[in-house]
């Protein structure tokens, strides 16, 4: 056990970038979350509650499929990083088949029942895919075997996690992956769903696949932030655990800020909640004996109730024209 | 003409809680089961489920189940009555719970307390709960549906948060303090006149604490309930509902939306005042944790699986929601039993019980660590959450949904189809 | 007509519940009913010994007096523990140690001839189910135990602490709150190894005398409530009496669930060089990955539920390794060569041998020594009532076959409280993470100091709890 000398970020302004991209990094995961929110949003007019089940059985295959199984690894040559990454598409894909099941079987027989009974539905799932999954990870350390660790770069003085840039990356990716979506003809077909459903139905659109498709893709998405926020820097520090899970309630404020229904609402949202978090844990730390520990767990909510205050719907939901 | 059911020759005769004459004979005999329960009698004894209930293993658990029911009548009336998803009820019972604490509880170096005897500190619980309540009501109803029910959530963060800044009320994180008993003191005078925390004497009979506590939760859950009941027929109760069915159309015909919202919150968060400081004092010590998110989920899905809207539905949906576990865990037990047994299926319940690392099966009674087979101890938590599936997807008017097709097939027998 | 075929299926079910629970029930009318509510009870096997001509020698004529939970063949005792809650990952191995080991106790024969019947019941980390499982445990009919050998978690036991009084109910707990020894619990609840206040005394101490070069500058991180600041306030105390400057006081900082932003930087700008931890696994990686991912280094150590083998799995084992000091009440799987390990490992083999090997398992053992040795202790004094038991509590001196230091309840609390802990410096290289019982293995702790008690823990007088909430 040596003692190394103490390395600090020298000045304000690496401690300004350092804190800049812890920020960032949270509000990516942030708004992959809101994303996978508001895509079962706008199909089903539900909240998804076991969205946090979802990311804690994404991370527990990605454990199976790379570390135990090595599947494309064993068929293919290359790097072992490309392999991880195949490894994580094909555990959010995984977990997506968890979400198509969870439509089908649980969400497609209550259309036309108040929403909260989805929501409520969704919740139970929670329970029995959590259950089964903790009963899964065992004791036995489940690792995901991130290529990169908990390895930190450095700009100027301020050190960098690669984590932080990996979560921005993917986040960048799924939000350009769905505006993409967006333009192709199932794209176009969820957004008249979200839009009317029983005019898309009327004009022939296959409303039960637009539903499959959107619990398809939150659970992929939820699966991939479990993945990165399982990663070094953030709890869980490369293994599967149920702390991954919880981070998903984490995320509500920012999902209700952005709009429950507004994909750009959920990006912005997400990054919002993500820096106000970060830069008031930074820089009011001096003064968390005042404000009560832990008050950083508040100020989400905070900066939800206020933005709510000025927009019930979200910054960029649509305000719903209510009917007499 | 007289005595024929539906036929009600006046308004009054049609909004009695209790119009015929066999209702009001079986609430006689029903009230009558629920005071003589906990006694050991040999009538009781008969009825298959309460035979049971009333043993002084269980009688605490029925003692949480009612405190459970006045949580949950609360939430009836935000939701049920007036269609509001709240998430953030747990809150209010943690404001009780602290209020409780703050006026009835005991004051040293580091926590606060005045020592007010329980006549004070209880409905103080409730007004206190319902003060906060009517203070973020213009808020919450600027917001609707599931916004309204992130927006609650919150509030069970919010409070987390102020019961750390505030150790000296709520006490230490993950510990808690000492609530104060349930008992009755005309002041602060030594003895309590009446001690619904210890084994004691009544008339010619000896009591246990629980059930002393039983009858005065059951007397106070009564009164909470025949008031909500009688809330939905009044004038308070039609504006609820019709702000439930149809808020504009509400508001078109002269029902002001605000003034009844906040009734509702104001009135739910009394409710769940008092059912958190009557739990905290049962169980004489709570972490501030206690009031969480799970705890607001579990007081929504009594009230799905009971059956939305129906104070009978939430009799009941708590009695699920309370009890469940314990069900599951003893038809486990039952199932080894079998198992065990010479019995005729005992070979049926072998395949789905494992004893040892050998023996296939879906559950272990053998080792309690997690892993497959699963350990009962799991296994009662996937059924709670399947069965809040289940409820929902087949039938969404919960138990009560239930209770009114068995019903009506028997009156239609033997034509029911 | 579909519909109400589901109908009927669900009033089966009801029925079925009812007759489950009906069926139970038999005896006469005042006894309690039958309905053992134990999901994991463990039915006493028939023993091929006769220990009936052996364990009863017809020199003593005095018959040993019972009152409730043990019968003339048989002894019940109790555990109340998380087995769906928080810690279930934990407490499932601990209890299924003791389950193991009351396995072995009744093959060689039981104690005073008597089988012994563990029931085990689960309080989901609720305190509000512990009461209700207690209910089960102290009942005078035939659902009671004689002991709880444990009972899980801080303020469940606080919870239950004055009805183990009045029941005559010795409980050992499974936390190791200070306030334990004092003697408004003392009497009844027996605490194993140290508590969370000297364990932190003792780490400071070490790490200031062995591992620090120059002026120690401590940091000091827990959660809020009974186990972070007791473990937080045992630090402090050693710091003040080593005069160690204390650079960043976060007791109570640390909240579950909340971004660790605020900690993290106040630990780095704080230039400390040892860091006290007093938080769970999850969080002593977030803290430690966010302070590491900003260069921070330091000598880390924490209480024992701050560190599980499970983080030499995650991206920080060479972190860890190379600067944490592993702090624990009892030895560590396979860490040692006594004769209290050896015997737990052949046992553990025979019984869970796909079992993964864990460091929990021997807490559990522990558990289950201490309270064999009680009751052997209560069969000696020819009283095994309740009453019987917890006198034997006060006057056995318990010998854990070098797993922890031997240890007793008898004087006063200042005497007889433990203040010594172990610790272990962690190697990777031994690690094997997929170790089962059977291909045996370590969990990558190298025993530093057995029973290290430095001069603080030491000289320090025990009054009551080092924190507690008046």
């Amino acid at each position: 056990m040596s003692l190394l000398p103490v390395v600090l970020a020298a000045n304000a302004v690496d401690t300004f970038v350092q804190t800049f991209f812890r920020g960032a990094a949270l509000g990516s995961l942030y708004a992959l979350l809101a994303l996978s929110f508001v895509l079962v949003f706008k199909a089903s007019q539900t909240v998804n509650f076991a969205e946090g089940a979802m990311a804690l059985a994404g991370t527990w295959f990605l454990s199976m499929v790379f570390v135990d199984w090595d599947i494309p690894g064993r068929w293919l040559g290359g790097p072992t990083w490309i392999h991880w990454c195949l490894a994580v598409v094909l555990a959010a894909g995984m977990t997506a088949v968890i979400g198509l099941v969870v439509e089908r079987v649980a969400i497609r027989p209550l259309i036309g029942q108040p929403h909260f009974s989805m929501a409520m539905v969704t919740l139970g799932i929670e329970v029995v895919i959590t259950i089964v999954a903790v009963d899964a990870v065992h004791l036995t350390p489940r690792v995901l075997a991130v290529p990169w660790g908990a390895d930190t770069f450095k700009i100027g003085g301020a050190f960098v996690a690669w984590s932080y840039l990996a979560a921005m990356v993917m986040a960048g990716a799924a939000f350009l992956g769905t505006w993409r979506f967006f333009k192709t003809r199932a794209g176009v077909a969820m957004r008249a769903t979200a839009f009317d459903q029983e005019a898309a139905l009327a004009q022939g659109i296959n409303v039960g696949r637009v539903f499959a498709i959107a619990w398809g893709l939150g659970a992929a998405l939820a699966a991939l932030s479990g993945i990165f926020a399982s990663m070094a820097p953030w709890g869980p520090a490369g293994v599967v655990s149920r702390d991954g899970a919880f981070f998903v309630f984490r995320a509500l404020p920012a999902v209700v800020l952005g709009g429950l229904d507004s994909v750009v609402g959920a990006l912005v949202g997400g990054l919002i909640i993500g820096f106000a978090e970060v830069f008031a844990g930074q820089y009011l730390a001096d003064h968390a004996s005042l404000l009560g520990y832990g008050y950083q767990q508040v100020v989400p909510y905070v900066v939800m109730l206020i933005g709510l205050l000025i927009r019930p719907y979200g910054i960029f939901g649509t305000k719903e024209v209510r009917r007499v | 003409m007289r005595g024929r059911p539906n036929l009600y020759t006046s308004y009054e005769a049609e909004t009695q809680l209790f119009p015929t004459t066999t209702k009001k004979v079986l609430l006689g005999v029903g009230l009558l089961v629920l005071v003589l329960m906990p006694f050991d009698l040999w009538v009781v004894d008969q009825i298959p489920v309460v035979r049971f209930l009333g043993d002084s293993i269980w009688l605490r658990l029925v003692n949480k189940m009612l405190i459970f029911i006045i949580g949950a009548l609360g939430l009836h009336l935000l939701s049920g009555l007036a269609g509001q998803l709240s998430l953030g009820h747990s809150f209010f019972g943690g404001v009780g719970a602290c209020t409780a604490v703050l006026v009835g509880g005991k004051a040293s170096t580091n926590l606060w307390g005045w020592g007010m005897p329980m006549w004070v500190w209880l409905p103080a619980a409730g007004v206190v709960a319902a003060l906060i309540g009517v203070a973020i009501a213009p808020t919450a109803v600027r917001v609707r549906g599931l916004y309204l029910g992130i927006v609650t959530l919150g509030l069970v963060f919010i409070g987390l948060h102020l019961s750390r800044v505030f150790p000296e009320i709520a006490g230490p994180g993950d510990l808690g303090r000492k609530w104060p008993r349930l008992e009755l003191r005309f002041w602060k005078e030594e003895d309590p006149f009446l001690d619904f925390s210890r084994d004691g004497h009544w008339f010619w009979f000896d009591v246990s604490k629980h059930q002393k506590t039983y009858f005065f939760l059951l007397l106070l859950v009564i009164l909470m309930a025949w008031w909500a009941v009688n809330l939905g027929r009044t004038r308070t109760g039609r504006a609820l509902a019709a702000i439930r069915d149809r808020d504009i159309a509400a508001e078109i015909m002269g029902v002001p939306e605000f003034r009844y919202k906040t009734t509702a919150f104001a009135l739910s968060s009394f409710y769940a005042g008092i059912s958190g400081a009557l739990f905290a004092s049962f169980v004489g010590q709570v972490p501030p944790e206690q009031w969480s998110l799970r705890a607001s989920v579990t007081f929504l899905a009594a009230l799905l699986i009971g059956g939305m809207g129906r104070v009978s539905g939430v009799f009941m949906g708590s009695f699920f929601v309370v009890m469940s576990h314990r069900f599951v865990e003893e038809i486990v037990d039952w199932a080894k039993h079998q198992a065990e047994g010479e019995g005729l299926f005992s070979s049926v319940f072998d395949f789905f019980i494992s004893r040892g690392s050998g023996d296939g099966g879906l559950i272990s009674v053998a080792q309690t660590a997690l892993g497959y087979p699963l350990p009962a101890s799991a296994l009662d938590e996937i059924i709670y959450g399947a069965l809040i599936v289940i409820f929902l997807l087949f039938e969404p008017l919960g138990m009560y949904g239930i209770w009114i097709k068995v019903r009506n097939y028997w009156k239609g027998w033997p034509f029911s189809y | 007509m579909k519909r109400m075929t589901r109908v009927l299926a669900l009033l089966l079910t009801f029925t079925m519940v009812a007759a489950a629970c009906g069926s139970d029930d038999d005896g006469g009318a005042d006894a309690a009913p039958a309905t053992t509510a134990a999901p994991a009870t463990t039915a006493a096997p028939a023993t091929t010994a006769a220990p009936a001509t052996t364990a009863a020698p017809a020199t003593t004529a005095a018959p040993t007096v019972f009152d409730y939970g043990v019968t003339d063949d048989t002894i019940r005792v109790g555990a109340i523990a998380d087995l769906s809650g928080r810690f279930a990952g934990l407490t499932t191995h601990i209890v299924d140690a003791q389950t193991v080991y009351w396995d072995m106790v009744n093959r060689n024969g039981g104690i005073d001839g008597k089988q012994v019947e563990f029931v085990v019941l689960d309080n989901a980390y609720d305190t509000a189910t512990h009461l209700e499982r207690y209910e089960v445990m102290r009942d005078t009919g035939g659902s009671g135990v004689v002991i709880l050998s444990n009972s899980t978690g801080s303020p469940h036991t606080a919870a239950i602490s004055e009805m183990v009084a009045e029941d005559n109910l010795a409980t050992i707990p499974l936390s190791w709150y200070s306030a334990w020894a004092d003697d408004d619990y003392g009497s009844h609840v027996f605490e194993t190894g140290t508590n969370y206040c000297y364990e932190g005394m003792n780490g400071v101490e070490y790490m200031n005398d062995n591992l620090v070069d120059g002026e120690a500058k401590l940091a000091v991180i827990s959660f809020p409530g009974e186990y972070g600041q007791d473990g937080a306030v045992g630090a402090k105390i050693a710091a003040e009496a080593l005069g160690i400057e204390v650079v960043y006081d976060g007791e109570a900082a640390v909240i579950p669930g909340a971004d660790q932003t605020p900690v993290i930087t106040g630990l780095v700008d704080s230039g400390a060089n040892m860091v006290w931890l007093t938080t769970s696994p999850g969080l002593t990686a977030e803290i430690m990955g966010g302070a590491a991912a900003q260069g921070f280094e330091a000598v880390w150590s924490g209480n024992s539920p701050s560190y599980s083998y499970v983080l030499l799995a995650t991206e920080l084992a060479p972190y860890l390794e190379a600067n944490f000091l592993q702090s624990t009440y009892n030895l560590t799987w396979g860490s040692s060569a006594g004769p209290g390990m050896v015997q737990m490992e052949a046992e553990m083999l025979a019984a869970r041998p796909d079992s993964a090997i864990s460091d929990a398992y021997v807490i559990g053992w522990l558990e289950g020594m201490a309270t064999h040795q009680i009751l052997e202790q209560a069969a000696r004094n020819k009283d095994m009532t309740r009453a019987g038991v917890v006198a034997a509590a006060n006057q056995v001196s318990v010998d854990y076959g070098g797993l922890t230091p031997n240890q007793s309840w008898s004087g006063s609390p200042g005497e007889n409280v433990v203040r010594s802990s172990v610790l272990f410096s962690l190697d990777l290289s031994i690690y094997t993470p997929e170790a089962t019982v059977a291909t045996g293995g370590s969990t990558g702790s190298v025993l530093l100091e057995e029973a290290y008690m430095g001069s603080v823990a030491a000289a320090h007088e025990y009054d009551g709890a080092c924190f507690s909430a008046s």
